[in-house]
């Protein structure tokens, strides 16, 4: 028999955490065939980034709820660049802190996500638990867990003092056996190593064609990063990417989990980097110009391009989020596969519909 | 092996969690959590409404009151920041949940902080104008 079966997944589905559907054709029990739908979620948002410069820099992170920061860095260093001045230094080692912080909240949500699509509800709980750590600590230096709104146009607005920068200290000291421990299950316990292992492969080649960038792609052999280039204090720090060759499901965790790790040593890194000095620049008159600038999100490379007329509107704003180009690379990845195994690679891929739609 | 001593020392260990709201939320001092007007050093100069990014406050000069809809504040400190006289201030805490939208009514007549509360029909965002 050679009749195949369509079989749509989500958009509301109980593995998906956001809206996205995947029509797979299957022949018995392999997927074939897979084709991604999107813009369930579309919200107009680079429409409404572009009515008033200064309000949106606290509707950027609204974009994400996870990635926040990074997208308000993004959008804060574009409009910095259209001005031409130069952020203060502590201002972006405080930038570095926050970003960091939130790239170990963003995986260990990824973490606890594929734990708990994998059926592994007490590793689940455990990434959530050493999670919130990390979140108490960044409402404490920010003032907010989730959206930060500590980054403006020309610095950041809260200082970090000595009894924040002990504090940080702690935290990270407390936090690192955590996730070295986090890190002996995720490698070595047999259920998981089982579901994710060789499953939902992507080759070298196949991730160069698909452009896809972050832990994805360094999970495929292809060593790409952001944080090289130096914006913010990331020229400051010792940089180390997390680079596996499998490209399977298994190397697509342990890439974030690895970067847990280095984050934890990133943030040790910066804080002796704080020098005396404001975190604050104040930039006169409506921007004129265009702008453009890239991060490292924790799912890749997050670039932003701003257009400005010189006047409170700006004339575009244009998002290239990570997961837009991580997303459809699952219909190179799910053919072959098993449909048990469909929602264990879909999430592999920590897809982010909010960044995706927009 | 690493998961199973994991859970046997977490069966012995105190839970995680709090018993929330019995024993309040570990919010830390820093927290942004509501704005709170001293009216006896408002000026009506409209720089926090003016400023607001999701239109939250309406200062009505006449009527000596300032306005805020809770729903549609995002607790970003922003009128804290450009209010010249320091009448705005920022507590940790969070404000009550509530059944319709709940506007918060701060005019000169009441002590310092303390404000009217007012409900607007349901699935309304702003009160009628």
């Amino acid at each position: 028999m050679s009749r195949t079966t369509i079989i749509p997944i989500g958009p509301q589905h109980p593995a998906f955490l956001e809206p996205l559907n995947v029509s797979l054709e299957l022949k018995e029990e392999r997927v074939v065939g897979a084709t991604l739908n999107l813009g369930y979620n579309h919200r107009g948002m680079e429409h409404a980034l572009s009515l008033d410069y200064k309000k949106s820099q606290y509707l950027v992170e609204r974009v994400c709820g996870i990635c926040s920061n990074h997208h308000s860095a993004a959008y804060c260093q574009t409009v910095e660049a259209i001005y031409g001045v130069e952020v203060p230094e502590r201002a972006r080692i405080i930038r570095t802190i926050t970003m960091e912080c939130q790239r170990i909240t963003s995986h260990l949500l990824a973490l606890g996500h594929i734990a708990e699509v994998v059926g592994y509800e007490n590793l689940f709980m455990q990434c959530f638990r050493e999670r919130e750590l990390v979140m108490r600590l960044v409402n404490e230096i920010t003032g907010n867990r989730v959206h930060y709104s500590t980054n403006v146009i020309g610095g950041v607005k809260r200082d970090i003092d000595a009894a924040m920068e002990r504090r940080i200290e702690d935290v990270m000291s407390d936090l690192r056996p955590r996730l070295e421990e986090l890190h002996a299950i995720f490698s070595r316990d047999s259920t998981f190593v089982k579901r994710t292992k060789g499953i939902g492969k992507l080759t070298r080649e196949q991730a160069i064609d698909w452009c896809v960038v972050g832990p994805v792609a360094r999970a495929s052999g292809v060593a790409q990063d952001v944080r090289e280039d130096g914006f913010a204090a990331y020229d400051r720090v010792r940089l180390r990417p997390v680079v596996r060759e499998e490209g399977d499901c298994y190397a697509r965790t342990m890439v974030r989990m690895d970067e847990c790790l280095r984050s934890v040593d990133l943030i040790e890194e910066c804080l002796p980097l704080l020098k005396e000095g404001s975190v604050v620049l104040s930039v006169k008159g409506h921007p004129s110009g265009e702008g453009i600038s890239r991060v490292e999100a924790p799912r890749g490379e997050l670039m932003y391009y701003v257009k400005a007329i010189g006047k409170l509107q700006l004339d575009r704003v244009k998002i290239r989020t990570p997961a837009f180009v991580n997303v459809p690379a699952v219909q190179a990845m799910l053919p072959g596969a098993r449909l048990a195994d469909v929602p264990v690679i879909t999430v592999s891929l920590d897809p982010c519909i909010c960044c995706t739609d927009r | 092996m690493s998961m199973l001593t994991s859970s046997f020392r977490n069966l012995f260990r105190r839970p995680f969690t709090t018993s929330y709201p019995k024993g309040g939320a570990d919010l830390p001092d820093t927290n942004r959590g509501r704005v709170l007007w001293d009216m006896s050093r408002c000026i009506f100069c409209r720089r926090c409404e003016r400023s607001c990014p999701t239109i939250a406050i309406i200062t009505d000069k006449e009527a000596k009151t300032q306005t805020i809809i809770r729903n549609r504040c995002i607790a970003c400190n922003t009128c804290v920041e450009v209010c010249p006289t320091q009448t705005i201030s920022m507590v940790p805490e969070y404000s009550a949940p509530d059944t319709a939208p709940t506007v918060h009514v701060f005019s000169v007549d009441l002590p310092a902080h303390q404000y009217r509360v007012e409900h607007l029909p349901r699935g309304e965002g702003r009160p009628p104008s």
